[in-house]
């Protein structure tokens, strides 16, 4: 198996064979990025390969800068402004900002420009009946005037089409009558669900989406197939889950982001086989840190994605958190002089001021440096050496009251405090106790960073798994194959919906089985509801479906289900309220082989060979040296204790063991850190 | 007091007046002067028919025709 999680700055490539694991690093190249993918590909061999996962934030890029094509919209007439009137929602800066508002029509940056959104005369009911005949003359004026425009896609989305599809696919005709094979998607093949905005909004982005992965996914098939590989190629989407090359390309807005969800899959799968199911997973990149979590083995999942604000659409996402502090979070004086870091960041060019790239500002990596955590000589496994004197010149440059000898110490704090400042917010939001959970520290930065975290949060321990710098990658080898169906229709949960529900379901099941072929034979069926209490406006989505033919047991299941969750979540139960079922989802699971972590070997002691004896400097409060250990995880086995202050080098990553703490080598490979106090109290 | 006739037209329409000249980008001749609304506010554009190509944009009135209750008449 190999997987490939193509991010901003590096491209990393991941093996599984025979047992091992193989990694490494490709930077990668923006423009085309297929070219650090199949570079990957070729430096850990391909050729006896059954499967290539594949995940990128490549088209959530093209979305926020805006490398699009000009592509039409086609809405029922009188609704053309739908894209721009969003959901009303103000962003978080808006909710204590008075003279916050959205631009006039909104658009500073439209997907598609107003003149290209043209209302056709049509109109469909809610219960599906048709108002106003579909006017195939006025549908014609305007693709004629789209193709006179020179647009080489179309997005249709009519009022209520979930419900009725029947001018929706008429429209879709037409597109291909007046303009041709272009790429046209439609509303109600794309995202059958209520509420227009986001169903629109989605299949615009599924239009965008046919454009980036057609290309791309053809030059990678071509590229790989020059390699010698003859397997299947899967995608993943907002979920880290995956599907073949050709379901993902034919629902392409699903696979518009996928990266940081592969970390929480990752986290996951470690969290299966080690027997540890709640984790705070945290991904220290160069920019910023993904937090998510996962509860009783389950991730939080979303029924949809913003790609910025208000711009939604309806694909399942892994939650995950960002806040701006990362290896290369620039560290800055505030106008009282505080001590900053983040969000800005140096990227990877020019860089922390050690890389003697041009970099001037004092960055995280440079503190790090300083510290005497990172090794000047063997960053990068030794191939970008570090300048040391560009960053003690870059933290004397800080125009700060704080004298310079302090300054290390307090940026590296206030890193360590804003990641477990958001982590705790995180958790008080979801209602969880940190000291419920074990923090799994990955990312290239993260094991040098979170160790730092665990008195602030009183987490249980903190997991550094193997390979925490391709860790996320990892996490496309831990995944299944799932495909999902989801469909809307407004039914009260009574004595008569069982009929219709289950000719809902059934169809949809019949639909994916139909799609997927002899595959679907060995595959699991996972259903669940959106469901709201008669009334409301907005639904409460997963409510679990029992298996099986739906009667009117499985209704009064889906009933009592849907109160114990809203208790659960809202802590509120209303039995004497009707409950309408809004959304139904199918998910058909493919069982995929995921990856193994070889097991360390044990040497039968405690103590591991020490590498080296340093002092770290500026970690202390005082500006006191401690004296430490350095290990090379590469000899470290099971059972192996570091005390702390220890460092453990390994050829992409550094993890810190601070003062106070004990580190032990797990079963997995995996570095388990906990407060010296807490292991002396179970001793 | 004001009183208004019901409304003849099924739609609203601003009217379009012809304009001489030809689009750089189509070559046609069917040129019209009008107020839109587009990204940004109201705009008075002169636009090819055929091909919506913009040969002139000037910022139009910031609620377009709305004229609030107490506003200045126009001269």
């Amino acid at each position: 198996m190999i997987g490939v999680d193509v991010g901003g700055t590096f491209t990393d490539v991941v093996a599984s064979r025979n047992g091992r694991i193989e990694v490494t690093k490709v930077p990668t190249d923006v423009v085309v990025p297929q070219r650090a993918v199949l570079e990957g590909a070729r430096r850990l061999g391909v050729q006896d390969m059954p499967v290539f996962n594949h995940a990128s934030t490549h088209g959530l890029n093209a979305v926020i800068t805006r490398r699009l094509p000009k592509i039409g919209f086609l809405t029922t007439e009188g609704h053309r402004d739908m894209l721009d009137a969003g959901r009303c929602i103000r962003p978080r800066a808006g909710l204590t900002d008075a003279s916050w508002h959205r631009g006039f029509s909104d658009a500073a940056r439209p997907l598609i420009p107003r003149y290209l959104r043209r209302g056709v005369r049509e109109r469909i009911m809610a219960d599906g009946t048709i108002l106003t005949p579909l006017d195939e003359d006025d549908a014609r004026r305007h693709l004629e005037l789209l193709g006179r425009c020179g647009v080489e896609g179309v997005a249709i989305c009519t009022i209520n089409s979930y419900v009725n599809p029947v001018h929706e696919q008429r429209l879709r005709e037409l597109v291909r009558e007046v303009l041709g094979e272009i790429p046209v998607s439609a509303s109600s093949d794309v995202s059958p669900l209520a509420k227009e905005y986001t169903r629109a909004s989605t299949t615009v982005v599924d239009v965008f989406m046919h454009f980036i992965y057609s290309d791309y996914a053809a030059d990678l098939d071509a590229g790989l197939a020059d390699l010698g590989f003859t397997g299947q190629l899967n995608f993943a989407d907002c979920a880290a889950t995956l599907m073949s090359r050709e379901h993902a390309l034919a629902q392409p807005y699903r696979i518009v982001f996928a990266g940081p969800a592969a970390g929480t899959v990752s986290c996951q799968r470690y969290g299966a086989l080690a027997g540890v199911p709640d984790l705070i997973c945290c991904d220290v990149g160069g920019t910023s840190t993904d937090i998510s979590l996962v509860v009783r083995g389950e991730a939080f999942v979303n029924d949809t994605f913003e790609l910025e604000h208000d711009l939604v659409i309806n694909a399942l996402s892994t939650e995950v958190s960002s806040v701006g502090a990362g290896g290369g979070s620039i560290i800055s004086v505030s106008p009282s002089g505080d001590i900053l870091v983040g969000p800005a960041s140096a990227g990877a060019d020019p860089g922390p001021a050690c890389y003697g790239r041009g970099g001037e500002a004092p960055t995280l990596t440079d503190a790090c440096l300083l510290m005497g955590i990172l090794d000047p000589d063997a960053f990068a496994a030794g191939e970008m050496p570090l300048e040391v004197a560009r960053s003690e010149a870059a933290f004397a440059a800080l125009d700060a009251p704080v004298p310079p000898e302090r300054r290390v110490n307090m940026a590296y704090r206030v890193a360590v405090n804003n990641i477990a400042e958001e982590i705790t917010n995180i958790a008080i939001r979801h209602g969880l106790d940190t000291r419920d959970f074990t923090l799994m520290a990955y990312g290239a930065a993260g094991p040098m960073v979170l160790p730092a975290t665990l008195d602030l949060l009183r987490a249980k321990r903190v997991v550094v798994p193997p390979h925490p710098g391709l860790f996320s990658a990892l996490g496309l080898l831990s995944t299944d194959l799932v495909y999902t169906e989801s469909r809307s229709a407004y039914v009260v949960l009574d004595d008569d919906a069982a009929p219709r529900l289950a000719a809902i379901y059934a169809d949809m099941e019949t639909r994916l089985r139909e799609r997927i072929g002899a595959e679907a034979e060995h595959a699991t069926i996972r259903r669940s509801f959106d469901g709201r209490l008669v009334g409301q406006s907005w639904e409460m989505p997963f409510v679990p479906v029992l298996d099986g033919p739906v009667t009117e047991q499985t209704v009064a299941a889906m009933l009592e289900r849907f109160h114990a969750e809203y208790e659960e979540r809202w802590g509120q139960r209303f039995d004497a309220l009707g409950v309408q079922a809004a959304t139904y989802r199918v998910e058909l699971v493919v069982p995929a082989d995921k990856v193994d972590y070889p097991e360390p070997g044990t040497t039968g002691e405690r103590d591991a060979p020490v590498a080296a004896e340093i002092e770290l400097r500026h970690f202390a409060p005082d500006g006191a040296a401690l004296p430490a250990k350095v290990y090379e995880r590469a000899t470290l086995r099971q059972g192996h204790r570091l005390v702390g202050p220890a460092i453990v080098r390994e050829p992409l990553c550094t993890t810190i063991v601070c003062p106070g703490q004990i580190a032990e080598i797990g079963a997995l490979g995996e570095i388990v850190i906990e407060a010296l106090a807490s292991t002396e109290e179970k001793a | 007091m004001w009183s208004f006739p019901r409304p003849e037209e099924p739609t609203l329409s601003v009217t379009r007046e012809p304009v001489d000249g030809t689009c750089p980008n189509c070559g046609g001749h069917d040129i019209a002067a009008y107020p839109v609304v587009s990204e940004g506010g109201w705009w008075d554009v002169v636009k090819c028919q055929t091909c919506l190509t913009s040969l002139r944009r000037t910022r139009g009135p910031r609620l377009g025709s709305y004229r609030p209750l107490g506003a200045p008449r126009e001269a």
